[in-house]
C-alpha cells in the first residue's frame, strides 16, 4: 500500500471510530437529564434507575471519546504535518475553543457523576445540562474546522504563502453553519435511533419492560424530531455545495454532462470508465430544482472539470444514496412514531412496532458515516479545497501502513470490549430490582 | 501577547506534569506494591482523582493545540521526526484510559478485573517513559530536519538512545514520587506509613536517576546537558532544588501533608525550569539549527486571538476546576480549614 493511501485510510478509520463515541457522548447527556428531570418531578424510582444507568453509559463513552480524540489531535499532525503547519494557526481558533469546551464538559461531568446527594439537586441537574451543551458546542467547533477545509477563508493565498490571517473569519467560514446544523441533527438522529433500538430490543425480550419503554420514549422523541428536520437541513447543504463545490455535487449525483433541467438519479451503478450510470430511476428536472431551486437551472457535469480534480465518483455517489435513502426512512419512522403515540397507542403492545425500531438501530450511524464519506471523499484530491492537495500534505515518514494496522487492531478490540461492557451493564440493569427511595 | 501564550503553555505543562503525572504515578505505585497495598492505592486514587480524572488529561490536549497554533514550525518537526514514539505514547494513553473506566464502571466485579488492573498498571509505566523520551529527543540535538539519510537516522535514532531513555525513566520516577507524596495526605491510618515509605524511596530514585541522566549527558556530549551546566541560572536552580530536598525529606518523614506537597510541587517547578532555561528561547535543538520560539511563531493576528481565547477559557475553567475540587472535598487538606 502506498504511504498516502495508508495515511488516508488511517485518518478515515480513526475518524469513523471517533465520531460514534463523540456523538453518543454528545447526545446521551440530554437523554440523561430528561430522565433525571422526570425523576425530580414524579419521584418515580424507575426514572432514577434509568438516569443512573445512562450516566454510566455517558461516562464510558466520554472516556473512549476522549482518548480517541486525544489520539486524533496528534494524528492530524502525525499524518499531515504540511497541512497542520499552514492550517494549524488558521483553524486553531475552533480547536482552542473546543479545548475549552471539553474542559467545561469534563468539569461538569465530574460534578454530575459524583454529585449525587452531595450538592443541591437543582445545581446537580443543571451540571448535567452543561455536559450536554458543552459537548454539542465542541462538536460544532470541530465541524467548523472541517468546514474551513471545504470553504477556506480568513487568509490571502499568495505564492504558496498564507498571509493576513484572520482566525475569526476562518472560524465563521461559509460552510460552518450548514455543516454544523446538519451534523448536530445527525448526532441526535443517530444516537436517538440507536439508543431507542437497544431499549426496544429489551422490551421485546420482556425484561423490566416498564423501564425500557420509558427509556425508548425519551430517546426516540429526540431521534424522531431530528430525523424529521434532517432532510430540510440536508437540502440547505446541497444548495450550498452546488454553489461552493460544484464538483462534489456532480460526484454525489454521478452527473457527467453539463446540461439544463437535469434529472435526479435514484440508485444505479456508476460506470466510471464509460462515464455513465446504469440501472437508475430518473426523476426529471429534480436535480436542477434541488440544487438551485429552479427546474431548468444548468448543473455543471463532471466532464467539465479537469481530470485531476475529480474525486472517486462511485464512492461519493453510493455514499450519498445511502445517506439520503436512510434519511428518508428515518424521517418516515419518526413520523410513524408520533402518529402511533398520538392516535394508535395500541400498536405499542404489538411486536411489529418494537421490531421496526430494533431493525433501525444502526441506521442513523450508517447514514452519518456515509454523509462524512460524501463530504470528505468528495473534497478529494484537495485537503484544503483548491489550495492544498492531500498528496502534498502527507508525512514523509514511510511505513504508515503499519501504524494503520496497529490502529485497526487496537480500535477493533476496543469496540468489542465496549460493546461487551455495555451488554453487561444492561444485564445487571435487568437483574437488579428497582428500589423505592 | 506572545507572553500570555507562553504563560499558558508553561502553565498547562506544569499542570499536566503535576496532575497527569500524579495519576500516572498512581498506576506505577500500584505496579510496585504488594497485593493489599494495591487495593488501598486503587481505592484512594479513585476517590481523590475520580471526578477530576478526565480534566487532568485535557492539559496535554491544550498543550498540543497551543503548540500547533502558535508554534507551527516547532510542532511540525516534532510530529514528523518523532512519529513513532508519539504513536506509542498515544497507544499507552488509550489503553490506560480504557482500563481506567473498565475497572471502575464494569457492572460486575469478576476475573476480568485482573486484566483491567494489569493493563492499567503497565500502561501507566510505559506512557510517561515515552513522554520523557519524546522530550529528551526534542532537546538532545539528535533530530535531523534534512530528510535525506536513512530511515533509522531520521525516524529512530533521535529518540531510541540511552539519553532519551534515561529522561523517560526520570520522568516516570518523578510521577511516582508525586503520586506517593499526594497519597500521604489522602490515605487513612492504614495506608499512611506505606506512602511515607514509598515517597521516601521515590525521592531517592528521582535524585539518583537525575544524577545519572545529567552525568551521562555530560560525558556523551549531549548539547542540552552541556548548555545546562554552562548556564549560571540553571546551575543555580539545580543547586536550589538540591537544597530543597532537605526540607522535602524532613516533611515526608514527619508525614506533614501540606508542606510535603508544597515542596514536591516546588521540585517539579524547579525541574521544569532547569529543563527550559538553558536554551530559552530555543526550545527545539536539531542537528542543523535550533528553532527560536519567537522567530518561528505564528503571525501576530493569530497570537492575539489565541491569547484572548486562552484568557477567556482560563477564567471560566480554573474557577470551575477549583470549585469541583472543593465541593467534593477531594483533597482532604482543604477540609481542615
Ligand atoms: C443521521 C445522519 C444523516 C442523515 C439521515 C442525512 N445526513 Fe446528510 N450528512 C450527514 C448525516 C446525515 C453528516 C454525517 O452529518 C454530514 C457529513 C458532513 C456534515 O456536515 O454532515 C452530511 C453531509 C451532507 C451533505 C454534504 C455537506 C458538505 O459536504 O458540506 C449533503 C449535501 C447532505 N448531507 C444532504 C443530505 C440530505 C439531502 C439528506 C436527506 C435525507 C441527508 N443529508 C440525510
Ligand atoms: C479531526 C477531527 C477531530 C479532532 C482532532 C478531535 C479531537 C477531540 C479531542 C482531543 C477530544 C477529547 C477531549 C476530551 O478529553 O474530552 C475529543 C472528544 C470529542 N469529540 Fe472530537 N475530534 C475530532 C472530530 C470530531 C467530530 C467530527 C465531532 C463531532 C461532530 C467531535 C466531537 C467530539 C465530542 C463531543 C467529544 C467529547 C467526548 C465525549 O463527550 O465523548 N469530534 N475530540
Ligand atoms: C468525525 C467525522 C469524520 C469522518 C467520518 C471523516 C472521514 C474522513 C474520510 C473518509 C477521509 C478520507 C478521505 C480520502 O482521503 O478519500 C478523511 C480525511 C480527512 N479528514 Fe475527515 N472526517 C470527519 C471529520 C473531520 C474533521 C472534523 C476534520 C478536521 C477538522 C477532518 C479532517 C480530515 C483530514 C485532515 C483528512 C485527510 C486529508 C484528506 O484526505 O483530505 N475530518 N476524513
Amino acid at each position: 500500500m502506498e504511504n498516502l493511501d495508508a495515511a488516508r485510510l488511517q485518518m478515515a478509520f480513526t475518524l469513523i471510530f471517533h465520531i460514534v463515541f463523540a456523538c453518543i457522548g454528545m447526545v446521551m447527556p440530554f437523554f440523561m437529564v430528561v430522565s433525571h428531570k422526570k425523576w425530580l418531578n414524579t419521584g418515580n424510582p424507575i426514572y432514577l434507575k434509568l438516569t443512573k444507568s445512562w450516566q454510566k453509559g455517558v461516562a464510558i463513552f466520554f472516556v473512549t471519546g476522549a482518548v480517541s480524540g486525544t489520539a486524533l489531535s496528534f494524528e492530524l499532525g502525525l499524518l499531515w504535518p504540511e497541512f497542520m503547519e499552514h492550517a494549524g494557526p488558521i483553524i486553531g481558533m475552533p480547536f482552542s475553543l473546543e479545548g475549552a469546551a471539553f474542559f467545561v464538559e469534563a468539569i461538569a461531568l465530574g460534578f454530575y457523576l459524583y454529585g449525587w446527594d452531595k450538592i443541591s439537586p437543582k445545581f446537580h441537574w443543571f451540571t448535567g445540562i452543561i455536559v450536554g451543551v458543552a459537548g454539542v458546542a465542541s462538536g460544532i467547533l470541530v465541524v467548523s474546522a472541517n468546514g474551513w477545509m471545504n470553504a477556506p477563508s480568513g487568509f490571502d493565498y499568495v505564492d504558496g504563502q498564507f498571509l493576513n490571517i484572520d482566525p475569526i473569519k476562518a472560524l465563521l467560514n461559509p460552510a460552518w453553519f450548514t455543516q454544523a446544523l446538519h451534523m448536530t441533527l445527525a448526532a441526535f438522529t443517530a444516537t436517538g435511533f440507536a439508543v431507542a433500538g437497544i431499549h426496544a430490543y429489551q422490551v421485546l425480550k420482556g425484561k423490566q419492560k416498564e423501564l425500557h419503554k420509558k427509556a425508548f420514549k425519551i430517546a426516540i422523541t429526540f431521534g424522531a424530531i431530528a430525523a424529521i428536520l434532517q432532510p430540510i437541513s440536508g437540502d440547505i447543504s446541497a444548495k450550498d455545495i452546488a454553489k461552493r463545490q460544484p464538483v462534489k455535487l456532480a460526484a454525489m449525483e454521478a452527473h457527467y454532462e453539463t446540461s439544463k433541467g437535469v434529472p435526479l438519479y435514484i440508485g444505479g451503478i456508476v460506470d466510471t470508465e464509460k462515464k455513465e450510470v446504469n440501472y437508475k430511476i430518473e426523476i426529471p428536472n429534480a436535480l436542477s430544482f434541488l440544487a438551485f431551486g429552479d427546474f431548468n437551472a444548468e448543473v455543471k457535469g463532471l466532464n467539465d472539470f479537469p481530470e485531476d480534480e475529480i474525486p472517486n465518483v462511485a464512492m461519493v455517489h453510493y455514499a450519498f444514496q445511502i445517506m439520503v435513502g436512510i434519511g428518508g426512512i428515518l424521517m418516515l419512522a419518526g413520523l410513524f412514531f408520533f402518529f402511533t403515540n398520538k392516535k394508535r397507542k395500541q400498536w405499542m403492545r404489538k411486536n411489529f412496532f418494537w421490531k421496526l425500531f430494533v431493525f433501525l438501530t444502526p441506521a442513523g450511524f450508517i447514514a452519518l458515516e456515509a454523509g462524512w464519506i460524501v463530504t470528505e471523499v468528495g473534497r478529494q484530491p484537495w485537503i484544503i479545497h483548491k489550495i492544498m492537495r492531500t498528496k502534498d500534505a502527507v508525512t514523509p515518514m514511510p511505513g504508515i501502513v503499519f501504524s494503520f494496522y496497529l490502529y485497526v487492531f487496537v480500535y477493533t478490540v476496543l469496540t468489542v470490549a465496549v460493546a461487551w461492557l455495555l451488554a453487561r451493564q444492561i444485564k445487571s440493569l435487568n437483574n437488579s430490582p428497582i428500589q423505592n427511595v | 501577547m506572545i507572553f500570555i501564550v507562553l504563560f499558558f503553555l508553561a502553565f498547562s505543562l506544569l499542570l499536566y506534569v503535576l496532575l497527569g503525572g500524579a495519576d500516572f504515578g498512581a498506576g506505577i505505585l500500584e505496579l510496585f506494591s504488594s497485593k493489599t497495598n494495591q487495593d488501598i492505592t486503587k481505592k484512594t486514587i479513585y476517590r481523590v482523582m475520580g471526578p477530576v480524572w478526565e480534566a487532568n488529561h485535557i492539559w496535554i490536549i491544550i498543550l498540543i493545540v497551543i503548540l500547533w497554533i502558535a508554534f507551527p514550525a516547532y510542532y511540525k518537526v516534532m510530529v514528523t521526526s518523532l512519529h513513532i514514539p508519539i504513536t506509542l505514547m498515544l497507544l499507552g494513553i488509550t489503553l490506560r484510559g480504557v482500563a481506567f473506566v473498565f475497572r471502575h464502571y464494569d457492572a460486575y466485579e469478576d476475573k476480568s478485573q485482573y486484566v483491567y488492573n494489569w493493563l492499567f498498571r503497565v500502561s501507566s509505566l510505559i506512557t510517561p517513559i515515552f513522554l520523557g523520551m519524546i522530550f529528551g529527543a526534542m532537546v538532545s540535538g539528535e533530530i535531523s530536519t534534512k530528510n535525506t539519510t536513512s530511515f533509522y537516522t531520521v525516524f529512530m535514532a533521535p529518540w531510541l538512545n540511552v539519553f532519551s531513555f534515561l529522561v523517560g525513566l526520570f520522568f516516570a520516577s518523578l510521577c511516582t514520587f508525586l503520586s506517593a507524596v499526594l497519597l500521604i495526605g489522602e490515605a487513612d491510618e492504614e495506608g499512611y506509613p506505606v506512602y511515607v515509605r514509598k515517597a521516601t524511596i521515590a525521592t531517592v530514585v528521582v535524585v539518583i536517576l537525575g544524577f545519572i541522566t545529567i552525568s551521562y549527558g555530560y560525558f556523551s556530549n549531549i548539547l542540552f546537558i552541556k548548555g545546562m551546566l554552562n548556564n549560571t541560572l540553571s546551575l543555580f536552580l539545580i543547586f536550589l532544588s538540591a537544597l530543597c530536598l532537605f526540607p522535602l525529606w524532613f516533611f515526608i518523614r514527619k508525614g506533614n501533608r501540606i508542606n510535603s506537597r508544597i515542596f514536591a510541587g516546588l521540585q517539579v517547578i524547579l525541574i521544569i525550569s532547569v529543563a527550559i532555561v538553558p536554551h530559552f528561547p530555543n526550545l527545539l535543538i536539531t542537528k542543523e539549527t535550533s528553532l527560536n520560539i519567537f522567530e518561528n511563531s505564528a503571525p501576530e493576528s493569530v497570537i492575539r486571538v489565541l491569547a484572548i481565547s486562552l484568557l477567556i477559557g482560563g477564567s471560566i475553567i480554573l474557577p470551575g476546576l477549583f470549585h469541583l475540587l472543593k465541593s467534593f472535598k477531594l483533597i482532604k487538606i482543604l477540609e481542615k480549614e
